[in-house]
């Protein structure tokens, strides 16, 4: 090949560095609709009442059971043009994203708050709060201390999975790496550059998570 | 007539723990509840304030059917105390912020005034100087008084104790118990399980002696531990004195 790599890499870079951003937004949405959502869901799965539980068992089984590939071809090509009338990728890819992970992050909520000590609901209780207080001001603090780590590795599970998006054309790393590949036929070039990039977002992600477990450990 | 246990039964799937309790404690009371392991005291204490459902039967607190589906549990248990064995202290708080969190967030009173009584309770155990340690940093003796003082921050009208020196080393136990005397003394009507038999001969205005889910016995301390009635009774204290 005659080109130098590093010339294809300097004219792509506006689009890697736009790419770069897309990506950030497609995590960042997700992870934060999908903390939100998630931590609905999970209260919704303790609900006693079998029949209001089950919408929410089902959510769990239906987004933990099927590849979020296929996820987000249902998405992109059926529930966004059902509901805007037009196909778009951007918003396909932050809902696929964030559905995807509420489902995963009801579960790890779930497992923070049965890890609590039943004792600490029952002194809260016993002081007069009702069940919303007690869960309000004892259980989930203590839970969400207990998550960080499993929530930190669902984060950067969701980083790398947001490359998937590249399927439905929304221009995030992994579809300007695919553009540049196809434009010059050359692989390592472009999957190379992604990968140190991704690479950066999640060691970045990682390091946030660790400190947020320091500062909360101290206190 | 501050607690009124009626004809309270209590299963657990096929398990009959309790099966027919009646007890009264009038105002001001110190009932101490003992018998042998599994014999129904902690679940008694525990469906007085409806931490366990009960199976039937009524439990009035202050005249009020706690087992009423429309009575108002919440309120109820504000006038009744619980000091727990594992004691459960909130870990993620301070010894200081433990203590203000109910009278704050269910009673509504303000910070300053919730803080200074936080301090009043925690000179009366003694314990002043450990305002702002967190629970983890506590020996279990500690714990406990400050659980007692978490309780008694929310100025009931009654307390629940379910065997508060249990978890404790030895040398510890009296501590707790000192603090449990001087809250009797005070006026406090308790119900207190324990297997600390000097304190409910010494504390005690009357001694409960429970066995297989039943009040086998119950009479003034000096004649429950001296004249025993009941074989059940002459059996088990045989063998804890």
């Amino acid at each position: 090949m005659g080109v130098n790599p590093l010339d294809i890499i300097r004219e792509y870079l506006p689009f890697l560095a736009s790419g770069t951003l897309f990506t950030i937004g497609f995590s960042l949405g997700g992870i934060i609709f999908g903390t939100i959502l998630g931590l609905f869901i999970c209260f919704g799965k303790r609900i006693r009442n079998k029949l209001l539980r089950a919408p929410f068992v089902c959510y769990i089984t239906f987004f933990r059971g099927t590849p979020l590939y296929v996820q987000i071809l249902i998405i992109h090509f059926g529930l966004v043009p059902l509901i805007f009338h037009q196909s778009n990728g951007i918003l396909a890819g932050v809902i696929a994203l964030s559905l995807n992970e509420a489902a995963y992050i009801a579960e790890v909520f779930r497992a923070g708050i049965q890890s609590i000590d039943e004792g600490q609901t029952e002194a809260a209780r016993s002081l007069g709060m009702d069940r919303f207080q007690a869960m309000r001001y004892v259980i989930l603090p203590q839970a969400v201390r207990r998550v960080l780590p499993p929530m930190g590795n669902e984060f950067i599970s969701l980083i790398k999975d947001s490359s998937l998006i590249a399927a439905i054309a929304a221009p995030e790393l992994t579809y300007w790496a695919q553009a540049m590949g196809a434009q010059y036929a050359i692989v390592w070039t472009p999957y190379l550059t992604i990968s140190f990039i991704y690479l950066i977002l999640t060691l970045t992600m990682s390091y946030l998570v660790n400190r947020l477990e320091r500062r909360m450990a101290t206190k | 007539m501050m607690i009124k246990v009626e004809k309270l039964k209590k299963t657990f799937g096929e398990n009959e723990v309790l099966k027919d309790i009646n007890l009264d404690v009038e105002k001001q009371e110190v009932v101490v509840v003992i018998g042998p392991s599994g014999s129904g005291k902690s679940t008694l204490l525990r469906c007085i304030n409806q931490l366990e459902t009960i199976t039937s039967g009524h439990v009035f607190i202050e005249g009020t059917d706690i087992s009423d589906k429309n009575a108002n549990i919440n309120k109820i248990r504000e006038d009744v105390g619980m000091v727990f064995q594992q004691f459960n202290l909130f870990p993620h708080m301070t010894v200081l912020d433990n203590i203000m969190l109910a009278p704050t967030k269910v009673k509504k009173v303000n910070k300053d005034k919730a803080k200074m009584k936080a301090m009043d309770l925690l000179g009366k155990v003694g314990l002043a100087e450990k305002a702002d340690a967190y629970p983890d940093s506590l020996s279990g003796g500690q714990k406990q008084r400050i659980a007692i003082a978490r309780a008694l921050a929310m100025e009931p009208k009654m307390m629940l104790f379910d065997e508060p020196t249990s978890a404790l080393d030895p040398e510890m136990v009296g501590e707790v118990l000192d603090v449990m005397k001087q809250l009797a003394e005070d006026g406090m009507t308790m119900v207190v399980v324990t297997h600390e038999m000097g304190f409910a001969r010494e504390v005690g205005d009357r001694v409960v002696f429970m066995d297989g889910g039943y009040i086998v016995e119950e009479n003034e301390p000096k004649k429950l531990f001296e004249q025993p009635q009941e074989e059940r009774t002459k059996a088990f204290l045989s063998k804890v004195l």
